[in-house]
């Protein structure tokens, strides 16, 4: 792969996280794209195929994948100290920041405006969330619809029952991941294979 | 009194079983309630914290930790949820090795999937939180309708929220 720009100093590489980790207000779909245009569109330090295969590891990951995402491509553009710095820069202004908004916080929660407010806040942080799961379920979706409706209707079912475990049963959620892994290597390995193997493989549930 | 010590470990617990920002919140709900180091309105109040503040979505729990126990819970919670994304390293490993396999294809399937699943357990945990009644209902429902049209800014969602809270709940 050609590279445009030289590797990052430690100090570029620094000031490249914070901007990232400060200007990502909403959560993770603001970092993921500041993220690509930095690396990929902007210094061309990462290919986006790149990009989707360090992603497809941090899903792996336990944790934040953002931050697994950082240690990633902190590693590759400066190794070890690479990983720190990028860790320092995308985690300790954002961090100060969230904690002075809580002390702010904690001044007014008394306020009756402020509860008020917060009222409504709260709720819309749950729609908020929908989305983000919505954002997540569409590749799945697709899939599945292009495979047939019978692996729609599995990942829609394995989908509520993983939902159902936790809110209902109580389960651990490492537990329903786990879970999930093993139905999951049943029921779609089939899909790499030849199609005479579909229908004996998707039997097992 | 919080013991600081398996404070920090309940929150590495729950970073380490856990996928993406939100999916340790069932783990440190449990938890934290069962210990009485936290209170219920806590957790959504963090949440919202972390969606006015920069940074991944994960970093609500920098806020919980000050929220439930000071500086010191924000420094804790910050260790905890960094720890395990070194774990990567080791993964980004082995990885290589299997990732042409079949079944582990369709195992990353199935993981995908319960993290959707996940997501909406959190919702369905926020949208049952007392204090949301109906009206916050319908404003999740406003929140959702407009998160998904990709035109509104986050913060201006947020803003509309709190401003609906402020007339619906004063």
């Amino acid at each position: 792969m050609k590279l445009q720009d030289p590797r990052p100093g430690k100090w570029q590489l620094f000031r490249i996280w914070a901007s990232i980790g400060l200007q990502s207000f909403g959560g993770g779909a603001s970092t993921t794209f500041l993220i690509q245009r930095a690396f990929i569109e902007k210094h061309k330090w990462l290919s986006m195929e790149e990009f989707i295969y360090l992603w497809n590891l941090c899903i792996l990951t336990p944790g934040i994948n953002l931050v697994a995402l950082t240690v990633l491509i902190g590693k590759k553009l400066g190794g070890a100290w690479g990983i720190a710095i990028s860790l320092a820069g995308m985690l300790l202004p954002s961090a100060a920041i969230t904690c002075l908004l809580a002390a702010i916080f904690i001044q007014v929660e008394n306020v009756a405006a402020v509860q008020a407010v917060f009222r409504g806040v709260i709720p819309a942080t749950g729609g908020i969330l929908l989305v983000v799961g919505l954002n997540f379920a569409l590749p799945l979706i697709r899939k599945g619809y292009k495979e047939g409706i019978f692996f729609l209707l599995v990942s829609g079912i394995l989908t509520t029952a993983c939902a159902f475990a936790v809110i209902f049963l109580k389960l651990s959620v490492i537990i329903v991941i786990l879970g999930a892994a093993f139905l999951g290597s049943l029921l779609f390995s089939s899909k790499s294979t030849p199609p005479l193997y579909e229908e004996e493989q998707g039997e097992p549930q | 009194m919080i013991n600081p010590f398996i404070y920090f470990l309940l929150f590495l617990k729950a970073s380490l079983f856990s996928t993406g920002g939100f999916s340790n919140l069932p783990s440190l709900h449990q938890d934290l309630i069962t210990n009485g180091w936290a209170k219920e309105v806590d957790f959504g109040q963090s949440i919202a914290i972390g969606q006015i503040s920069p940074g991944p979505n994960g970093l609500w729990v920098i806020s919980l930790g000050y929220l439930t126990y000071g500086l010191t819970g924000a420094f804790l919670a910050l260790i905890a949820i960094t720890i395990p994304s070194l774990l990567v390293l080791l993964v980004s490993a082995g990885y290589t090795r299997i990732e042409h396999q079949t079944w582990v294809q369709g195992a990353m399937r199935g993981v995908s999937l319960a993290v959707v699943g996940l997501l909406l357990s959190v919702v369905w945990t926020i949208l049952h939180q007392p204090g949301v009644d109906w009206k916050g209902t319908l404003i999740a429902a406003g929140a959702f309708g407009l998160g998904l049209s990709r035109k509104v800014n986050i913060l201006i969602i947020l803003g509309l929220a709190g401003l609906a809270g402020y007339f619906l709940y004063r």
